[in-house]
């Protein structure tokens, strides 16, 4: 039982972080109907960008105030990325076959993965590590530091925290989606971009918008995955990403809440396969290969995912 | 598809001037081979010498001759060809040659001041080139109307045009230092496109086409004589190996991206799925199965793994949209490096060694011919690489005839439809989930087939070889080249294996420069770089010159045919 509830905990961190990934999936996926295959370089750059502000302006300072700055920090090189990312090589293709945008991808996700490593260090007036091998991450004091203890059960600092930024994301986000006039107008575009933009809504504005979101919750979940693993590197966004899409289609792709659901039950898949998966094909080394066997048993009964997707095939 | 950059006034009034501008260029070009290009006589084979060209200036007063060549035509104004095109991309081309040059020099010896006159009189000739090509009229030519000659001497203008091809191929190769390499790679684009650009390339390709098989045969003849150009070096061999290995590997991607127009991102696993099985199966002390049948049997188990492999990642995702496929094909690469990183005999049974993987793969030995061993034919020697690169060269042909046939056959047209409109395709009665099933497989097959041989080559399998990165690659010379057509990706799979290996100095921004190239390739030139006419219309719907070009190819060798004709008996007495 104690495992049982250890491996809840763990599965719980590990999906949120998931699921704030996966929803810059889906939000674009609904609107664009692109797999912004890039985006979990997004993530990464979020990370990169916390180190950065919290080497330039508070370099030692570990209290909890810097925290949020770094965040924002993390979010402003997110946002940044990924809006030019939208305007310079999507953009120009948005009428294009469906194979060019999703290659363009590729190429940068490979960009980006590369820019970092070969110029983290190299930044002008700034002394920033190099990026080839594992770089620490700042341990913020309250956020990090003696798990607490409930029972047999260990609960990281690190670990609240990741789950406290996912549900105060999806608050954040349900306001967002609900409750203001540009969420709505993303609502409608994804419904139909023709008629939303007669309806008087600037359907590029909206795409850059949802760039914008998918990008502020990666930036998130980068601070978040450097707290917890107490570094981060230049490779980092390409499982996260790998598997925060996997999420978003466990869920249901232009679903966004279903991409909640879906990170939080593949972080519990993993974590339960780690623990009871009995034999020589449990444990940890196979954890990322059953998260792709449960993408492709999903794929095979219910392609639309578990919360249905709202948007359909409109290839 | 003619674009034209400036207005036709400009056109008119300066046009009477543009001959004698591109006669200056190239006459500069010819300057700037005698005059010294560097102060530093260390870097780039020496260029510092005045009046003794080397290297460098030689390509320049190439650039110099065939602009001279050009001008000249330009004077006479001959309606039958277009000098103004050729202009163009000499100049435009002898811009990046001589910019990269100066850039080149600049940084290997500390500085711009090191460039000395001659590369800015080069850059001022290839301006005035690219200026005189733009400011003279435009000629439409069809090369169509230009004389027939005789079928026989059609023929051996391909030899000939090959055995250049051959010969350039081994100078190129032979050109260590990576600048110049890049500098004469550059300056070989300018100068065949100089000349070829003139209407010269399009009659060249309307002979190719008429003649299809006596060039491919030449093609192929060049290709077998490679090794013999070698002098029995080993160094450009293990190159052109890896070259091949790819291309063929590519080329069964081409089948499943191209054809069929399902995007698989996990494809490098089905050669590691041939790789590791030939690698089990092999008299390796360190394989892990006891049963050591002959290589052909190898070969199609590992194939048919492969494809069985193919069937099953393909059946469940092949149903839902494109996307969700590419997606399952990059968790199915995953899935397979992890395996097979996995399987050690602690996690799992123990297949594959784990991170170590299979080392000390034995050499092929088929028929008494040992691959290992160095064999001399008439005088020259052989060498291990060499040996494989002719079993790579006998697999490639095997990929590129399925990949024809598939494609001109019921099967290839079915795979078109479906990659063009699957609904609609659908309704016209094509078993859409079979023929897609049926180009994962084969691609899937093939793949495994290169895996086989791949293993006894490299000696050793491991789980490093086989990453997402791979894949990208594979799909990279897909794109590159141009999707749906062989020869696009035989440059393709070329150009990605060999500028890495040439272009030592550049090595680490190898990765960032690929990243770039894909981002915009998908943006100025998404149909490759040898399109196939089809496939560009695709991109460039809105272009109606293109596609009524391609409809009257397309009445031309489907209509005109004499055996496809329908026997017409009304009309038989005409």
């Amino acid at each position: 039982m104690d495992a049982f509830a250890q491996q809840l905990v763990n599965g719980l961190t590990l999906g949120s972080l998931y699921a704030l990934i996966a929803v810059g999936y889906t939000v674009v996926y609904g609107i664009v109907q692109l797999i912004n295959f890039a985006h979990g370089e997004i993530f990464m750059i979020g990370a990169f960008g916390a180190l950065s502000t919290w080497l330039i302006f508070f370099d030692g300072n570990l209290a909890l105030w810097v925290l949020p700055l770094m965040i924002l920090g993390a979010v402003i090189a997110s946002v940044t990325t990924a809006v030019l990312m939208e305007r310079i090589a999507y953009r120009p293709l948005r009428h294009a076959p469906r194979l060019a945008p999703l290659i363009t991808a590729i190429g940068i996700s490979i960009f980006l993965q590369e820019a970092v490593r070969l110029f983290y260090d190299e930044v002008p007036f700034f002394d920033f590590p190099d990026a080839k091998q594992r770089v620490p991450f700042p341990q913020i004091e309250v956020v990090t530091g003696p798990a607490f203890q409930l029972g047999n059960v260990t609960i990281q600092r690190s670990a609240l925290f990741t789950i406290g930024c996912l549900v105060m994301c999806s608050a954040g986000l349900w306001y967002f989606v609900n409750r203001t006039r540009t969420g709505k107008g993303m609502q409608a575009v994804s419904q139909d971009p023709d008629t939303a933009r007669l309806m008087g809504i600037n359907v590029d504005r909206i795409i850059v918008v949802a760039f914008a979101v998918g990008a502020t919750l990666a930036a998130v979940a980068g601070v978040a995955q450097g707290l917890q693993v107490t570094n981060i590197n230049f490779r980092m966004g390409f499982l996260a990403g790998l598997k925060a899409f996997t999420a978003a289609v466990l869920g249901g792709i232009g679903n966004v809440w279903g991409a909640v659901v879906g990170g939080l039950t593949l972080g519990l898949v993993e974590a339960m396969a780690v623990q009871f998966i009995p034999g020589t094909f449990g444990g940890s080394p196979w954890k990322d290969v059953w998260a792709f066997a449960l993408l492709i048993i999903v794929l095979v009964f219910r392609p639309q995912g578990i919360l249905g997707a709202k948007v359909v095939d409109r290839a | 598809m003619s674009r034209r950059t400036l207005p036709d006034s400009v056109r008119t009034t300066h046009g009477s001037k543009a001959p004698w501008l591109a006669l200056a260029g190239g006459i500069l070009f010819l300057v700037s081979g005698m005059l010294s290009w560097s102060y530093d006589d260390r870097i780039l084979g020496d260029l510092s010498i005045r009046f003794y060209p080397a290297g460098i200036q030689l390509y320049a007063m190439l650039f110099g001759v065939i602009g001279v060549i050009l001008a000249v035509l330009l004077l006479r104004r001959p309606a039958w060809l277009s000098p103004a095109r050729g202009l163009r991309i000499l100049g435009t081309t002898g811009i990046v040659f001589v910019v990269w040059v100066i850039a080149s020099i600049a940084y290997q010896s500390g500085g711009l001041i090191n460039a000395n006159e001659g590369g800015w009189v080069a850059l001022v000739g290839a301006v005035l080139l690219t200026a005189g090509g733009h400011l003279s009229p435009e000629v439409d030519i069809d090369v169509r109307r230009w004389p027939r000659l005789s079928s026989t001497l059609e023929i051996v203008i391909i030899v000939v045009l090959m055995a250049i091809l051959l010969f350039t191929v081994a100078y190129t190769l032979d050109i260590e230092d990576g600048v110049i390499f890049a500098a004469f790679l550059i300056a070989l684009i300018g100068l065949a496109g100089g000349l070829l650009g003139t209407g010269f390339g399009d009659y060249l390709g309307f002979i190719g086409a008429n003649n299809r098989r006596p060039l491919l045969l030449a093609a192929f003849l060049v290709a077998f004589l490679f090794p013999f150009t070698q002098d029995g070096s080993d160094a450009n061999m293990s190159i052109a190996t890896q070259v091949l290995i790819f291309a063929a590997t590519a080329l069964g991607l081409n089948i499943v991206v191209g054809l069929a127009g399902l995007l698989d991102l996990g494809y490098i696993a089905f050669l590691g799925t041939g790789a590791y099985v030939a690698a089990m199966l092999s008299s390796s002390g360190f394989a892990t199965v006891g049963w050591k049948p002959p290589f052909v049997v190898v070969m199609l188990i590992g194939a048919a793994t492969a494809a069985t492999f193919g069937l099953i990642i393909g059946s469940p995702t092949l149903r839902v949209s494109g996307d969700y496929l590419a997606i399952v094909t990059l968790g199915f690469g995953e899935i397979f490096r992890l395996a097979m990183f996995n399987l050690d005999g602690n996690n799992g049974p123990d297949l594959t060694n784990g991170p170590n993987g299979i080392p000390a793969i034995p050499d092929l030995e088929l028929l008494g011919f040992d691959f290992g061993e160095v064999h001399t034919v008439a005088g020259i020697p052989l060498g291990r690489f060499s040996n494989y690169y002719f079993i790579l060269l006998l697999l490639l042909m095997f990929v590129m005839l399925v990949f024809t046939r598939l494609n001109n056959s019921r099967i290839g047209r079915g795979w078109v439809a479906i990659r063009e409109d699957e609904r609609a395709a659908e309704a016209m009665g094509v078993n859409v989930f079979g023929l897609k099933l049926l180009a994962f497989s084969v691609g899937a097959f093939l793949a495994g087939l290169a895996g086989t041989i791949k293993a006894h080559q490299d000696t050793s399998v491991s789980p490093d070889q086989y990453v997402f990165l791979e894949s990208a690659f594979l799909l990279a010379a897909v794109v590159l080249g141009g999707m749906g057509t062989v020869v696009g990706v035989l440059v393709g799979a070329t150009i990605l294996k060999l500028l890495p290996e040439k272009l030592r100095e550049v090595n680490d921004y190898r990765l960032l420069v690929f990243g770039l190239l894909l981002v915009v390739m998908m943006r100025f030139r998404p149909e490759g770089l040898v399109p196939s006419k089809r496939r560009q219309l695709e991109f460039h719907g809105e272009d109606e010159e293109l596609s009524e070009l391609l409809q009257a190819e397309h009445l031309q060798t489907e209509h005109l045919k004499p055996e496809q004709l329908e026997p017409e008996p009304l009309q038989g007495a005409k």
